[in-house]
């Protein structure tokens, strides 16, 4: 097991060099002079004149050969340092961990929502199959599926806040501005999720083992809750890691629209203010996260399961 | 096993019937589509502030939006950019992705290793995120937007191929046709392609309603078509304000969106099944 963890570390940090090589591209890529780009921001727009260009591009070494400045700013980056916004001249990565952690919640909240909703509605559409409920579920799994997130946002935005008038419709602070972007959220994942419970939980079900624990006398309960979860529960998690991703994608939109203060409205905001360096940052933090959210879940499908902590 | 058979012949051939009803749905959008000024009652631009926010009429069939423009003409010409950017992506990415994806498969070595890594990384990042970083680089338009879509997408083909194509390669045909002395390229056009094509049209049902609904989602942001294009997502975002007074401004776009990638789902849902051998109802359980 060690073996195969290290060798996933090694995946990780390869991964996380790409991607650091992509963020400083990014910056580099873009089209025009990279200095006079930057001096253009500094000064609020005036046009500088060619001698400050050149100037600013020697003591900053942008001359350089670009290894030499992606060794600089890897340095600089792992210093904390990404230069500065080009709107508000603060530093990028000022207020970036407060913002980490409001989009962690949010993602941790609906990722939960999710799957307190979907894993007993998928155990309960396995031991009853073809009732009305697990033939909702089929239909609903589409229907969320198939529905626009952003859609589904303004609509809960209008029933629950407009009409009801029960929960707020945008900001963050309070729990009861948490309920509805992770309920939009985790609407998208909850049908997958439990589509696929029901599908692994009647795939161990047909099993000899379950037939074994059942001439034995086992209870209904037992048999599920000491043998099928322990057997489901590894691919679940590997299901639910795949997710996270599909849920970031989610909370751009639903940040932005709820107007809660996490990555991804900060992403879609530098976008639109060409901040590029705040680009950067947004990617550089998003990238490096799900690599890291990614091994961890890899960690705990090897904690769990003992075949896989066997097989090496 | 005898009385079997013809029970079996009899279920793929109601199902090949009802198929078709399924694709029908979503060949009736790309053909209205290309038809679409011959059903549109207005010109989807023509701006009637008089008329603005009018409730639906037999005149104007979804009323008008707060321009006083037609928003049934608008849903019909909103399809055209919505179908078209989403069939250039999949067509791309899959053209792409497919491409690589065999190759890297069969050929394997250094250059799959390289490819697989690469595809795998994607994978674990967001998709959306990365394409609007891309799409902001490249300045924001509709071509950037379609070409981030692009390079962000064929990784999800080159992936699923590759696998499909280690699974043919080990099957006896391939051998056969190896030790015929066929080249690496006609095996490839002329035996794996050919036989992993099923599957693949499945994938792309499903790319298919993802690249649309991820279009419609980075318009709706306001990535891609200009303000005022009648565009489904775009529509959305400028009836926002009037949600309370005029519910039905952002309610008939959406639903458009939804029923579009509902029909392609269940397309995709139901090839699928075909291809298994199994006959299953998407909304009949699979051992009642």
């Amino acid at each position: 097991m060690a073996i195969q963890l290290f060798q996933r570390l090694v995946q990780a940090v390869i991964l996380l060099f790409v991607i650091s090589i992509v963020g400083f591209a990014l910056l580099r890529l873009l089209p025009g002079d990279f200095a006079e780009v930057l001096l253009l921001a500094q000064m609020d727009g005036t046009l500088p004149d060619p001698a400050t260009v050149t100037q600013f591009a020697q003591d900053n070494g942008f001359n350089d050969p670009m290894p030499v400045q992606y060794w600089h700013w890897l340095t600089d980056a792992l210093g904390g340092d990404l230069g500065q916004s080009f709107i508000t001249g603060e530093a990028v990565s000022s207020d970036m961990a407060l913002r980490i952690s409001r989009s962690l919640f949010l993602g941790v909240t609906s990722l939960a929502t999710a799957l307190i909703l979907a894993i007993p509605i998928g155990f309960f559409c396995a031991t009853h199959t073809g009732g009305w409920i697990d033939r909702a579920l089929t239909a609903l799994s589409v229907v969320g599926m198939s529905i626009p997130n952003f859609w589904l946002a303004l609509l809960m935005a209008l029933f629950f806040s407009l009409f009801l008038d029960l929960l707020p419709s945008s900001g963050h602070g309070t729990l009861a501005h948490v309920v509805l972007p992770a309920l939009v959220i985790a609407t998208s994942v909850t049908g997958v999720i439990a589509r696929f419970v029901r599908a692994r939980l009647l795939d161990e079900l047909s099993q000899d083992y379950v037939r074994t624990a059942n001439a034995k006398g086992m209870g209904r309960l037992r048999i599920l809750l000491s043998h099928v979860v322990p057997n489901i529960l590894p691919s679940t998690l590997t299901l639910t890691g795949l997710q996270f991703a599909k849920i970031f994608d989610g909370m751009i939109v639903v940040e932005t629209i709820f107007a809660w203060p996490g990555i991804g409205s900060l992403l879609v905001e530098s976008l639109f203010n060409r901040d590029y360096p705040l680009i950067q940052m947004c990617f550089l933090v998003i990238a490096s996260g799900y690599v890291v959210i990614n091994l961890v879940v890899d960690y705990l499908i090897t904690l769990i399961d003992p075949r896989v902590r066997g097989a090496i | 096993m005898l009385r079997k058979t013809p029970d079996n012949q009899l279920r793929t051939r109601s199902h090949w019937r009802r198929m078709p009803l399924k694709g029908l749905v979503f060949l009736v959008v790309v053909l209205l589509c290309i038809w679409i000024p011959f059903f549109a009652p207005y010109d989807p631009q023509a701006i009637d502030i008089l008329n603005r926010l009018a409730s639906p009429s037999p005149s104007h069939w979804l009323g008008t939006d707060q321009m006083g423009r037609d928003v049934f003409a608008r849903l019909l010409y909103g399809a055209r950019i919505t179908v078209g950017s989403a069939l250039l992506v999949v067509l791309f990415a899959g053209g792409i992705g497919t491409l690589i994806g065999a190759l890297s498969g069969y050929l394997g070595g250094f250059l799959d290793k390289v490819v697989m890594r690469l595809c795998e990384g994607m994978s674990v990042l967001p998709a959306l995120a990365i394409t609007m970083v891309i799409a902001g680089v490249l300045g924001l338009g509709l071509w950037a937007v379609i070409v981030a879509l692009i390079s962000v997408h064929w990784t999800e083909y080159a992936r699923l191929v590759r696998n499909m194509v280690m699974v043919e390669k080990a099957k006896t045909y391939i051998q056969a046709a190896e030790s015929l002395g066929a080249g690496r390229f006609r095996i490839i056009r002329h035996h794996l392609l050919p036989n992993i094509a099923g599957p693949l049209l499945t994938i792309t049902a499903f790319s298919m309603s993802w690249a649309i609904l991820s279009f419609a989602g980075l318009s709706f942001l306001g990535l891609g078509v200009e303000p005022g294009t009648a565009e489904w997502g775009r529509m959305i975002a400028e009836s926002r304000s009037h949600l309370r007074s005029h519910p039905h401004l952002v309610l008939a776009p959406g639903l458009a969106i939804m029923a579009l990638v509902m029909a392609i789902n269940l397309f995709g849902d139901a090839y699928g099944d075909r291809l298994r051998g199994t006959h299953t109802n998407p909304l009949k359980s699979r051992r009642s």
